[in-house]
Parts: C-alpha cells; structure tokens; sequence
C-alpha cells in the first residue's frame, strides 16, 4: 500500500505509544493490556471463590458438621456462585478472552471504543469490592439466585443491597463491553474480511456481546427491583401487598439464562481455534458451527422457565418452555459432532491447549445429556434442586467455561507473553484436573436423585459416604489449579521465548509478533479467504507466507 | 469435496472402533434397561415408575451419545496422532463438509427431542391433575412454614405436623402452599418446597400461590418429605415423613386424630411436670428439637439456642418469652410455642406433644448439662 492509500483508510493511521506508567498500566486504552487486567482480576476472585468452595467441601464432609456455622455456609455458597457467575467465568470469557484475541483477529487496531472498555474494565473491581465487602456485614445467603422473600430476610441490612449494587456494576460493565464488542465486530473488520471469514471466535464473540448487550439490561432491573423493595419497602415480592414472589424468578431468569449462553459460547469459540491448529486441518463444519452460535443465541431467550418447572407454571408454559429447551440441545449438539469429526484424519498434537479442548468435549456432552433430562418437565420433577442439578451445572461450567478458559490460556500464552509455557506441567495439569473433576461431580448426580437437596449444610447420613469422597476429590481438583499458577510463574521468569507463531497457526494473531505490539498491525491486512485452510497459503494479500510457520513441536 | 487418495474415507480401523463403541454402547444401553432404580430408590407413588422411564429414555439414548463421541475423541486423538517420521508442516485432510453426515446429526437428535417431548407430555397429568382429577379425589393441604410441613385433612380439626398419612392407592390431591407467618415480608413467608423422593413429586411451595399435585401412593412404607428450596437457616433441617398405610391402619389413625384433638379441646390442663421421665424425654429430643437446637451450651445455636445447661448457670440469658429460665417457663414454652428471631417454635400440637411429652422434655432438659 502506498502512503497515501494508508491515510486514506483510517484505520490504518497509528497513534503515539502511551508514555506514562498510568497510562501504559493503570489506565490503559488498549485492548490487550485490559485484558490482562481482567486476567488477573477475575483470576483472583477465582482463587476466592474456590476457597470458598472448599470450605463448603470441607463442612460436607460428613453430616451434621460444625465446620463452619449454617449462615456462615449459606454464605459461602451464595458467593461462591455469585463470584464465579459474575467476577469469574463473564469477565474471563469476555472482557479478557474477547478483548485480547478478537480485535486481532478481525486485523483492527483495538476495540470500537477503547476508553469505554477501559470504564468496562474497571467497573470489575469496583463490583468485586462490593459483593465482598458483604462478608463484613453477614453476607447473602439465598444462593445466587437470591430468591424472595426469604432474600429480603437474610441477613437482615447492608448485606443486600451490596450485593445488588454490586451485581448490577459488573452488569453495566458486561452491558457496555458487549456493545463495544458487537459495533467492533460490525464496523472494523480488515478489508476481505466478509463475515464467513471471520474465525469461530469472532462469532461466538459476537453473538455473546448481543447476549451481553441485550439480556443484561434484564439483570439490573430485577436488581433495581429487589434493592427498591429492600430498602424502600416497594412491594414487588411482597404477596401480601399485591407483589408476587415468582416474579423475580421470571426476571432474574430472563437474564440469567441467556447468561449462562454468555458463558460458554466464547469457550465454544476458543474449541472452535485450538482444534484446527493442533489437527492442522480446517474446522469441519464452519458454517453449521457460526449459525448454530447463532441460533443458539437467539433461542437462549426462549427458554429461561426451565428453571421454573416447580414454581406453580401453567401446563402450556411448561410444555412450551420444555420444547425449546430440547429445541436449544439441537445446535449444540451439531457443534460437539463437527469439532469430533475435526479429529478425523488430522495431524493431531497432544499439546496442552488441544487435551483441555478433549477434556472439554468429553465433560460438556455429558453436561449437556444431563441437561436433556432436566428438559423434561416430569424428570425435572425429581432432578430440580438437588444435587443432580449442581452436578449439571459443574459438568458445563466447569468442564466447559473453565476447561476452555484453561485451552485458551495455554494457546494464546504465548502471543500474550511472549513466552512458553511448560508443556510437561500442562500435561500433569490436566490429567489431575480432569480425572478430579469427574471424581467430585459425576457421583452428585447419583445422590441428587436419591434426595440430596442443594443448598444444605448437613444432609442425611445415608449420604455420608459420597459426600466425604466427593469432598476430597475436589481437594484434589484445586490444587491441580496450583500446577498451573507454578507453570505460570516459572514461564514468566525463566519460559522459552515465543516467537509470532509457535504452534503454526493461521488465524491473524499469529502473524504479528509476540507479545503483540501496541498497535497490533503496522499494515492493515487485506483478508482472501477463511483461516483454517491448512496447506494452501496463507490467505492475507500483504502478510510475508513466511509467517505460515511450522509448529515448534 | 475432494478426496486425497483412492483408498475409501473410512477404514477398517475406523469400522473396528465403531464396533467396540458399539458393544460399549449396547452394553449400557442394556444396563439402563434393566437396572432395577425401585431397589435404590423406591417407587412409592403411581408417577414413579413413568417418571423414572422418562430418566432411563434419556439416559438410552444418552449413553451411546457419550460413548461414541468419547470413544472417536479417544481413537482419532491415538490413531491420527502427527508421527515423528512425519513432516512437521504436515497436514491433515481438506475435508470440511459433508452434508449427509450433518443432515444425519441434525435430524436424528431432532427425532429424539420429538419423541422425548411427546412421552414427557403425557406424564404431566399423571401429577398436575386435571379438573376432573380434583374433583375424584380428596384434598388435603400442605403448606410449608419455617421450618416445618403442616397437613391438613379434610373432617380433622386440628393440622398435623411433619407427618403425612395417606391410604395406600388412594388417589389424594394436595393443594401446596407456603404459610402467611406475618403480614411483614421481613419475618413472613417464604418458599419452601415439598418433595418426595420416593414419589418422584416435587411442587414449591410459593407465599399466595396455592398449586395442586396429585399423588396414589402404592407402597406401603415410610418416605420421606425434602424441603429443597432455601428457605432460611433451618433449610438443612426442615424434612418431615409420609406414612403410607393400609386402608385399616389409616383408617385408625384418623380416628385417633380427631379423638385426641377433641381430648384437647374439652379441658386445658395445667400441665404437671411431676413423673416425667429424662430418658423418654431424651428420646423425644433426639427425634424431634435437633431440628433447631443442639445439645450444647447457649451459644451453639441452630436456628434456635442451644439447650445445654439451662436450669444451672445463673448467668443463663433470659428465655425468648423474656422470662427467667426456670421449668415451669419452658414448659410454657413447649404447650404454646414462641417467635423466636430466626424462626417459629411451634407449640405442642405443631410438635406432636402430648402433655406427658412436655413433662419428659423438661425432665430430660434438667438432665442436659454439655
């Protein structure tokens, strides 16, 4: 391109690199050190969260344990599913994952507005602060979900309006970034770069920032509803002046469902990566897997009251809500099929990246079949709110959110750092962490449907047996997460350095350097074709096919 | 689509391992059908068994599902592994689309759901009763309080507590409800739930809303009730049972129901406390107050204080009634109850105490030193 071509496209003009420290790491513009911010950020209240999680294990142990006091486990829970909901597995996916691989990979310079994800980003910490700080005065204690009345009665004060305002912080965050994400994605993408070039991260990206920008906004008006009836005594919940407890179930859902849609299909994307780079063959299916993000997408707002099936629905609600739930498993089936089928008759590289996409596939499907039987109004019947239903949930966060949080980790290291990682620790990593995994979750289904209730700090003793070995695999299961902190530290120290494309890679992250420059491309690239097309050329029209690197292993 | 050589798609290697999935999957698919679910959880109620058929379709189905895509993750992962001898810029196949396969697995989960949605929905009647139902059936009430479930019968004037009675093969609807403590939402109601395992029924219990379910036990046995929505701090308490009788046996019991509460209504004695008994009241402890409160010192509450040392320290704090601890004040306490800060100490009917129980109680409570 000539000088002149260059100022003509504005978004090839660079700007002046930050120059003061507040600048370069406090208040950062750019979208890649943001996303570290958020990495470390939301890492730390994972380490909370998880703690508190194993204090829980350790009180269930055995029956009738005086480990912790029942408000001080009702406590533990709710936080722990509000922190891994909210400061955790949305801010990972999004705010680190979505800032720091997909403006790269749509060859922009940096997001749509770069000072309101700065805002996105510190709203994060402020939020943490406020949920947390609810310890000091007794915290939540009604779950996440935090249903009325009994929310409104426990504990009484300061307590739950923390957690609603701070709930509703990170929500205006999680509002803005996914407008930020989506006018990105629309706006700035590289020239030739048509929609059915942009890689799978792109789209479920883009499909989240919708999700993010649309549902939220549901979220913080069930929050503004709880806060106002809390603290102003307006009787929304409150049946005895004509408000209705179940209302709050239909607003919080609305939200939360499409929330948990938030959390995984940016994890389906980062599937939708490692997989062709470590088989070195184009993604099988790319257009079943785009729409079906999609239509998932969509469908995900269609199905919020099979949370509801106990809560005295209608018939024809039932039926309608039971329908789309089993409609919703279609696409996400399609998805589990094509990333298999990429397998087949690849050059597979057993790296760290690729066996948590494995481990992902092996969890999620059963995750997902448990997720057919809660589709089922009558089976929801027995299933609803006992420990079945916690082993759902872990099966598809857990082993879907957080396994692809840690594929995606191990891939883009590298590119963030500038350095490897330890590949022999990633594989001790993740054998440990996957066999501790099924070990604590898979026997919560079976005690579940024997009549394990959720959300209970003693349960009858005939349970006993499972719970403490349940308990102790998922000792188990957060130490592992310390092999990868050690591998973390160590990489950062002493790692290897990384060139721009260790792993051979062909989507546009790869062809710059790493750690990646601040303004991400000296020249715009101009886009040919898709990404994935293994053993044609590299398809960028200005981008040296030297950059088609081979894999360093 | 293009093929890289002459040899077909999919091989002998690919035909064995599908056939090792397939015997895995067979295998389980058989397991699911004969594994015998009554002998682990019993099927108590007429819903049971088409409940836990829905459960086992899904899971026949599920299993190969898991099995074959485990089962290729594994194979493909180990028999396409990139070799050492191998280029290392070597690629795998172009192959990205094949819209048979993918009609294939679009269309049979379709069918699936279909089928699931259809069997699901003739279920449903079977518990959430049709108005011809309720209008066939008796009613009873059951409605959640914190933290226990009170009944109440038809023809009985007094509700009973925690325990359920019901005729074998009888079919009963029961209109669930959740209680109105108090008209404050800050010390009222709250959604409890009401679930019996053995049954394979479960109905919230939701302040202003009352949900009919429909029941016909047909075993006889004891089962037991689970409240699996939070509802406050005595949530991992709160259970209570339901007696499954014959004809006769319920029979008698509701006789006795009506005999002790008309006993009740025709003199309120004083209750004495002489002749109680400790062990008994131990006993009746156990069975009956751990729910809320521990046999330890003050301190140690559950959802109410602990009951250790009560009659012996003298720095012992007054009782929620305000009133010194002394027998005679807590035996007040146990005929008429309290509103205690965290919850309600139901009174001697709500408890299912007889006077004698009372004396026993307080018998035992002298005894109770930590």
């Amino acid at each position: 391109m000539s000088i002149s071509e260059l100022e003509q496209h504005p978004a090839s003009h660079i700007h002046p690199p930050p120059d003061t420290f507040i600048k370069k790491y406090v208040f950062s513009l750019d979208h890649k050190v943001i996303a570290v911010q958020y990495f470390v950020t939301a890492g730390l209240f994972l380490v909370f969260a998880g703690l508190l999680a194993e204090l829980m294990r350790v009180q269930l142990m055995g029956p009738n344990n005086h480990v912790l006091s029942t408000a001080v486990f009702d406590e533990a829970y709710s936080l722990h599913g509000t922190a891994m909901v909210w400061l955790v597995g949305i801010p990972l996916v999004t705010g680190a994952f979505g800032n720091l691989i997909m403006p790269v990979q749509i060859g922009a310079r940096d997001v749509a507005f770069p000072w309101l994800n700065m805002l996105s980003f510190w709203m994060l910490p402020v939020a943490g602060i406020l949920v947390f700080s609810s310890l000091l005065f007794g915290a939540p204690q009604a779950g996440w979900t935090e249903y009325p009345p009994v929310s409104l009665q426990l504990p009484l004060g300061a307590s739950l309006s923390l957690w609603c305002a701070g709930v509703f912080v990170i929500g205006v965050s999680s509002t803005i970034t996914g407008l930020n994400f989506l006018v990105t994605i629309i706006k700035m993408r590289a020239p030739g770069m048509t929609y059915t070039r942009m890689p799978l991260f792109v789209w479920a990206t883009g499909v989240t920032a919708f999700l993010s920008m649309i549902a939220t906004a549901n979220l913080s008006a069930a929050l503004a509803g709880l806060f106002i009836q809390h603290v102003f005594g307006v009787p929304l919940y409150d049946v005895g002046r004509g408000g209705a407890p179940v209302l709050w179930q239909h607003v919080f859902w609305f939200y939360s469902h499409p929330a948990v849609y938030i959390l995984i299909l940016p994890a389906f994307g980062i599937v939708s990566e490692v997989i062709p780079t470590f088989v070195r063959r184009p993604i099988f299916g790319y257009k079943a897997i785009a729409y079906s993000s999609a239509a998932i997408g969509l469908l995900s707002f269609m199905v919020w009251a099979h949370h509801m099936f106990t809560s005295g629905l209608q018939h024809w609600e039932q039926l309608f809500f039971m329908i789309l739930t089993m409609v919703i498993a279609v696409p996400t089936g399609i998805k589990i099929f094509s990333w298999v089928t990429t397998l087949w008759r690849g050059k597979v590289r057993l790296d760290s990246p690729l066996l948590f996409v494995l481990g992902f596939l092996s969890t999620f499907t059963l995750g997902g079949i448990t997720g057919v039987m809660l589709a089922s109004v009558p089976a929801d019947a027995q299933e609803h709110a006992s420990y079945f239903v916690v082993a759902h949930i872990h099966y598809v966060l857990f082993g879907g959110t957080i396994f692809g949080i840690f594929a995606g980790l191990y891939y883009w290291w590298p590119k963030m750092t500038g350095r490897m990682l330890d590949e022999r620790l990633g594989k001790w990593h993740f054998w440990i962490m996957y066999l501790a995994f099924n070990l604590t979750f898979l026997p919560m289904h079976w005690v579940g449907l024997l009549g394990m209730p959720r959300r209970v700090a003693t349960y009858d003793p005939v349970f006993a047996g499972t719970n403490m070995f349940v308990s102790i695999s998922s000792f188990v299961l957060a130490a592992s997460i310390l092999i990868f902190i050690i591998n973390a530290w160590r990489s950062a120290r002493q790692g290897e350095p990384a060139g721009p494309n260790p792993w051979g890679a062909r989507t546009l992250e790869w062809m710059i350097p790493s750690p990646m420059p601040y303004y991400n491309f000296r020249d715009i690239p101009i886009v040919l074709s898709g990404p994935y097309d293994y053993g044609k050329p590299l398809p960028y029209a200005n981008i040296s096919q030297d950059l088609a690197m081979v894999p360093v292993h | 689509m293009k093929q890289e050589k002459t040899e077909p798609l999919l091989d002998a290697g690919f035909w064995r391992a599908v056939a090792v999935m397939a015997i895995i999957s067979a295998a389980l698919m058989w397991g699911v059908v004969v594994m015998p679910i009554d002998r682990y959880l019993p099927e108590a109620s007429t819903v049971s068994k088409p409940i836990d058929d829905l459960f086992r379709f899904c899971a026949f189905f599920g299993a190969p599902i898991f099995v074959f895509v485990n089962g290729f993750l594994l194979y493909f992962a180990i028999r396409y592994r990139h070799r050492a001898d191998e280029p290392m810029d070597a690629v795998g196949s172009d192959i990205h689309e094949h819209h048979g396969l993918e009609l294939t697995w679009t269309i049979i989960p379709s069918i699936l759901m279909i089928v699931l949605a259809v069997l699901s929905y003739r279920v449903i009647p079977l518990y959430y009763p049709t108005d011809q139902a309720v209008a066939s059936a008796v009613t009873l009430e059951a409605i959640g309080h914190k933290f226990y479930y009170e009944f109440r019968y038809p023809g009985l004037r007094q509700s009973v507590m925690n325990e359920l009675h019901l005729p074998i093969g009888v079919p009963v609807t029961i209109d669930v409800t959740s209680a109105e403590e108090s008209p404050d939402v800050q010390t009222g109601a709250v959604i409890h739930s009401f679930w019996v395992p053995e049954f394979r029924v479960k109905q919230d219990m939701i302040p202003g809303m009352v949900i009919p379910i429909h029941v016909t036990p047909d075993q006889i046995g004891i089962f037991r009730i689970v409240c699996s929505e939070f509802c406050g701090l005595g949530h991992s308490h709160m259970w209570g049972k339901v007696v499954v009788q014959s004809k006769e046996d319920f029979d008698k019991w509701y006789a006795d129901q009506n005999r002790a509460a008309a006993a009740e209504a025709a003199g309120v004695q004083p209750i004495s406390l002489a002749g109680g008994v400790a062990s008994a009241g131990q006993t009746l402890f156990n069975a009956k107050c751990v729910v809320c409160h521990n046999a330890a010192p003050f301190a140690q509450r559950k959802v109410g204080p602990g009951l250790a040392d009560l009659f012996d320290d003298p720095d012992h704090p007054d009782l929620v009634t305000g009133k010194t601890a002394t027998p005679s004040n807590v035996a007040d306490i146990l005929v008429h109850g309290a509103h205690g800060d965290m919850g309600v100490m139901p009174n001697m009917q709500a408890n299912g105490l007889s006077s004698k129980d009372v004396a026993d109680l307080v018998a035992y409570l002298q005894t109770l030193h930590h």
